[in-house]
């Protein structure tokens, strides 16, 4: 005799607190029933009726047995009450399926089968000894737990759920599904069956120093032997090179999974165009990098590729998409141009034009280049972006109120991009025009007689202007840091997209963590869709969570990287199940199992019970309605 | 407002009905009920000898030239008789819903429109304890709104006392006729040997007796806290099928008892439960009991 849902004592405390309400509820209704009539002189005669000598007394037995019968009927019904032990007992079982990245590896004697195959069949033959009677709930495990079907009785959906499981893109994270299966069966409601693992059992390393399994009474695992010899690719890199615009550097990281140290060779494709080969030995469980230069401005897929394929191929191959290589190009109208070229030249990204001011054209800046007009002021003003660097007093692009010889009490205005960095304050300029700008105008630097650059912004945004009243590039301060630091300020407000720090890399799905290079700016974490993906900063690094195959772009500050995640997420160590752990697909005796559910019929004999009772002594039985036709016969 | 006691349908249909009484009283010519008492009336009845003082204008001279004996005529007369309903206002007929005293003031009004249309005296005399004031209505059924506003105003009230109440009207209405009394005859020191004290004194009596199913048929079982209407006393009493059942045989045994003393004295006597419609209880039950045709 079992109740399921209670203990004997919580079944008992309950029918005692509901039987004594109904016997309290019984007395109350039945012993104070006060009716005015219209003579007591009928009942008063001798042998009518007995006088009350109990207040409290039980008139109807039979109807307040009826009462407690058929609430003790409900309440064994509401307990699932089972004829014989808990043994016998229905249970809810929770069947963890590993469907980890490592699951699509090949079986190393059954090159056409992989371990999603062997732990599917696992996992279907200990369904099919689980007893008939019990629920089962199937959780496919890797990175996250997910639930694929309900608390089922019917053993078909159970197995089409297991053939449907496919290898995911993640690494399996077996204490957080295990946490999950324990969470799930507690609140099931039944008593908890087995919680079962199906799989290799192949973690992160990570997983595996904070590992904290839950406390599961009845723990079983359906080992899959994945004794596989593999080697794959662990990450894939590229960095536009510091010293070559055309440039990429390309870094590959390859790991030995197997037990045998293997000679792999890496090649490199871009475009389907072949960059390289290098080999690599790699010990068993070690990693190692190789280097590939890739000269490119366009943009492309790059492609690496791990040989000998092994029994694991979703590892060998990663692809990136290389963006193309952008640079400013900037025409610069000087009769001094030497003073220039150096500055212009530090760059790279910088593709520098030199005019004499006497070869001035209009039509320049017109493609979104930067136009320099050194100590010159052309009749018609360029279309595009300006920078100009000391304009003569005629005509000056802004209002000019006055020229000053070493101007004094220099600062920078530190809450622009322009003049990000610059601290100075002892810079020796020879001479300067101080503006009168107009309110739209962007104060970059002033002296003491007033502003001694400026910037604006056209009203449709597409052009930028930057007027300095000063020649960085003569007299003292050519020599000072802050010039090349100041133009590199200008050409970066002018063209941001082209200066900004562009990582490619390929990397494993599942949780991504990269370091940030500047915190001093929001942060972006979009998908290719351009939708935003929820991250975390922590120890000056974004971490974040793609489960997919998927291209990822971070945008912080200036800096941008972009995540090819079609590596698959891989394992560090193998995790040793407890000794006291069950192994293998059990022997139960499904006939002892298969108790009959009494709970329908005890809930539907109560209700008979408490209808029949209210029926014959309800207070609206029909004895009470029925009308009494005077008997006028029997009067006489 | 109230609604009134009968609709204009119903009060048409009793316009067909009539008051009947059996025993012949002395009165006014113009009654319907036909008296054994001779008197002025226009036909004949019967002869007897003169006596000094007979009015000489009723002698029968073609026998007096005959037989040269004086033989006086006499002619038969229908008198009105003074009708007088007698309701009970006592607190007992507004036990439980008070669905007694409503349909004894529907009765009483039926009956009073049944005196009107045969151009009858009638009296409503409430009582419980002592004798209430009543009111007369005659005259016709243009007066039936007059005795139907008394109805409606009156309240349940009091104890019931039939013999003081007897001793009152007989004090107050010496003239015999026809007495109707509406009540559930619920007195504690019995109302038999008043009814008698009424009929003994040459009136006529047509007793209705009203019970609601409760009176009759208690439906309580089990423990039950009884509490009278009228005398405010209680009884805590156990109560059975058993006990019903004699509970019943008692009242019918009552109910017997009425009846005993009204046909006795060539009354006529009614029992209607509430639970009957008042259509059924006036056309078939009175009706058969010869009170009204």
């Amino acid at each position: 005799m079992e109740f399921l849902n209670l203990t004997f004592g919580q079944f008992a405390a309950l029918f005692g607190a509901v039987g004594a309400f109904s016997v309290a509820l019984y007395l109350l209704d039945r012993n104070r029933r006060k009716e005015i009539v219209s003579t007591l002189r009928f009942w008063i005669e001798p042998g009518k009726a007995a006088p009350v000598t109990r207040r409290s007394r039980i008139q109807q037995p039979l109807s307040l047995f009826l009462q407690l019968l058929g609430m003790l009927l409900l309440l064994l019904a509401i307990a699932e009450f089972q004829f014989g032990g808990s043994r016998n007992a229905r249970r809810d079982h929770v069947l963890v399926l590993d469907t980890s990245a490592w699951m699509g590896a090949s079986l190393p004697n059954r090159p056409n089968a992989t371990l999603m195959d062997a732990a599917r069949a696992s996992a279907l033959g200990w369904l099919r000894a689980v007893p008939s009677a019990d629920r089962v709930l199937l959780v496919r495990a890797d990175a996250l737990a997910t639930p694929a079907t309900s608390w089922e009785l019917d053993r078909r959906n159970v197995a089409r759920a297991i053939l449907e499981s496919q290898p995911g893109a993640t690494a399996l994270n077996l204490s957080q599904s295990l946490q999950f299966a324990s969470q799930m069966q507690r609140g099931s409601g039944s008593l908890p069956g087995e919680i079962v693992y199906a799989g290799p059992g192949r973690i992160s390393a990570r997983e595996a120093n904070n590992m904290s399994l839950p406390r599961i009474p009845a723990f079983r695992v359906l080992a899959v032997d994945d004794n596989i010899e593999n080697a794959g690719l662990r990450s894939v890199g590229a960095r536009r090179s510091a010293t070559d615009n055309g440039t990429w550097d390309i870094l590959v990281r390859a790991r030995n999974y197997g037990r045998k140290p293997r000679l792999v060779n890496v090649t490199l494709n871009f475009g389907n165009i072949p960059q390289g080969s290098r080999p690599i030995e790699l010990p068993p469980g070690e990693e190692k990098e190789v280097a590939f230069n890739v000269h490119t401005r366009a943009a492309g897929i790059l492609e690496a590729r791990l040989y000998p394929r092994d029994a694991f191929p979703a590892d060998n191959y990663a692809a990136l998409e290389l963006p193309e290589l952008r640079s400013l190009h900037v025409v610069v109208y000087s009769d001094q141009p030497d003073a220039l070229r150096p500055a212009l030249a530090s760059d790279s990204r910088v593709f520098a034009e030199f005019h004499p001011t006497a070869q001035y054209s209009s039509e320049s800046g017109k493609d979104g280049s930067l136009v320099i007009l050194h100590h010159f002021r052309p009749e018609t003003r360029p279309q595009g972006n300006v920078l100009w660097i000391d304009p003569p007093l005629d005509k000056p692009p802004v209002a000019i109120q006055s020229r000053v010889e070493h101007p004094e009490g220099l600062r920078w205005m530190p809450d622009q991009p322009l003049t990000a960095g610059l601290r100075a304050r002892d810079v020796q300029i020879d001479s300067s025009s101080v503006f009168a700008p107009s309110p739209k105008d962007i104060r970059l630097a002033e002296v003491n007689s007033g502003p001694i650059m400026v910037a604006s912004v056209s009203d449709d945004g597409k052009t930028r202007s930057v007027v300095m009243g000063f020649d960085p590039f003569a007299g003292a301060m050519r020599y000072e840091l802050t010039t090349p630091l100041l133009l590199a300020n200008v050409l970066r407000w002018v063209a941001p997209d082209v200066f900004r720090d562009v990582d490619v890399g390929t990397q494993s799905a599942g949780a991504v963590a990269m370091p940030l290079v500047s915190n001093n700016g929001s942060v972006q974490v979009l998908t290719d869709s351009g939708t935003n993906l929820p991250y975390n900063v922590r120890d000056k690094s974004v971490e974040f969570f793609e489960g997919e195959s998927a291209r990822v772009r971070v945008i912080a500050g200036n800096s941008e990287r972009v995540y090819s995640l079609t590596l698959p997420e891989m394992w560090d160590v193998k995790w040793t199940p407890p000794a006291n752990v069950r192994r293998g697909i059990p022997a139960w005796n499904d006939s002892l199992r298969r108790n009959l559910d009494w709970w329908p019929f005890l809930a539907a004999l109560g209700a008979a019970v408490l209808i029949g009772e209210w029926i014959a002594y309800g207070r609206y039985s029909p004895v009470r309605l029925r009308v009494v036709k005077p008997n006028l016969e029997r009067a006489a | 407002m109230n609604e009134p006691l009968l609709d204009r349908e119903f009060l048409e249909r009793l316009e067909r009905l009539t008051i009947h009484w059996q025993r012949s009283f002395n009165g006014l010519v113009g009654g319907h009920n036909r008296s054994r008492f001779a008197g002025g009336g226009q036909e004949f009845l019967d002869h007897r000898h003169f006596h000094d003082g007979d009015d000489l204008r009723a002698v029968n001279w073609r026998a007096y030239m005959r037989l040269d004996k004086m033989f006086l005529k006499m002619f038969q007369i229908e008198p009105r008789v003074p009708v007088r309903l007698l309701l009970d206002t006592s607190a007992s007929m507004a036990a439980g819903s008070g669905e007694k005293f409503l349909f004894a003031r529907r009765l009483a009004a039926a009956l009073c429109y049944v005196g009107l249309v045969r151009l009858d005296t009638i009296q409503v005399l409430p009582f419980a304890s002592h004798l209430r004031e009543g009111k007369s209505s005659g005259g016709g059924r243009h007066r039936y709104r007059i005795a139907a506003e008394f109805l409606e105003a009156l309240q349940p009230a009091g104890v019931t006392d039939f013999f003081t109440v007897v001793r009152e009207f007989l004090n107050e209405y010496p003239q015999r006729g026809l007495v109707i009394v509406i009540s559930d005859f619920l007195d504690d020191s019995g109302c038999e040997k008043a009814l008698q004290y009424l009929a003994d004194y040459g009136n006529e009596l047509m007793l209705v007796q009203l019970w609601s199913d409760q009176d009759r048929t208690p439906p309580w079982t089990g423990e039950v806290d009884l509490h009278d209407a009228e005398s405010g006393g209680h009884l805590r009493i156990q109560v059975d099928e058993d006990a019903r059942r004699q509970y019943t045989a008692s009242f019918d045994a009552f109910s017997a008892g009425i009846k005993e003393v009204a046909l006795r004295n060539d009354g006529k006597y009614a029992g209607l439960p509430t639970s009957m419609p008042l259509e059924d209880a006036i056309f078939d039950t009175m009706v058969r009991a010869r009170s009204i045709a």
